[in-house]
């Protein structure tokens, strides 16, 4: 049987397809009978989700750094 | 270069470079001075800017670099140091079983589903600043810029297995702080 900290790295390289069969059949019976585990799956799922917004922003420069760049530039 | 007008290009696409850079160093004068390195670099190198590139491409891509650079030196600080470091957490326990304080909770919403509200990335954002910097650097080449692990182990010149001890890390450590501060509080 595997121990929650290997299920929950196996959940992460199931991602890429990175299990054998055993460790994919390992995770499978593990997440089974583990309620925590399979929160962290869920949960793993929402992270990823929305880890992917965060490339966005909306934040600027001041003014003043902007032109703080600027004068670094010209010297 | 005295034909370049440095006040129009820093104008024209300072922020572009900004808002790339800093949910991938999340700090903000480190991505400050990363945008200015950018156009330092550019205008030292001018002479090597093909007509037929885009400008704002250009600068991306010595952007690109640079955060890449940034992550190097992280990766290099690190890997003497997780040899060293036994593998210690405080969310399992000895034997791999969750640590009674780290038992992750219900968060009680459609699991897996986009999340719309603009605080709950205020508080993402918050947690990412909370991870040491080159796991903030994998997670991020990882899911904000969907690079595959091999491809970020080659960048990074790290091992395959320090790869995963650090994504492992990284996701722990947010799964608690995105629950303590957003979904249970």
């Amino acid at each position: 049987m595997i121990s929650c900290k290997e299920a929950t790295d196996f959940i992460s390289k199931k991602e890429e397809g990175k299990l054998t069969i055993m460790q994919r059949y390992a995770l499978w019976r593990h997440l089974l009978i583990c309620t925590m585990c399979r929160l962290f799956n869920l949960q793993n799922k929402t992270i990823v989700k929305n880890a992917s917004t965060l490339r966005e922003t909306d934040a600027s420069l001041t003014r003043e750094e902007k032109d703080g760049i600027i004068q670094t530039l010209n010297q | 270069m005295s034909t370049i007008d440095t006040t129009a290009l820093v104008n024209d696409y300072s922020d572009l470079l900004y808002r790339f850079a800093l949910p991938r160093v999340n700090d903000k004068d480190l991505a400050k001075d990363l945008v200015q390195d950018t156009f330092v670099s550019a205008l030292k190198n001018i002479d090597s800017y093909k007509a037929e590139a885009s400008l704002k491409n250009w600068l991306m891509t010595i952007l690109k670099n640079k955060i890449i650079d940034h992550y190097r030196k992280a990766a290099t600080r690190l890997t003497d140091r997780l040899a060293t470091e036994n593998d210690s957490d405080s969310f399992f326990e000895g034997d791999g079983h969750w640590s009674k304080p780290a038992y992750p909770k219900d968060w009680a919403i459609p699991y897996g589903s986009r999340i719309e509200q603009k605080e709950f990335y205020s508080v993402f954002e918050l947690c990412m600043k909370k991870l040491k910097e080159i796991q903030h650097a994998v997670f991020s080449m990882k899911y904000l810029d969907d690079i595959d692990s091999d491809e970020i182990c080659k960048q990074l010149n790290i091992t395959a297995s320090n790869y995963w001890v650090l994504i492992h890390r990284a996701k722990t450590q947010l799964r608690s702080c995105l629950e303590k501060n957003w979904f249970t509080k």
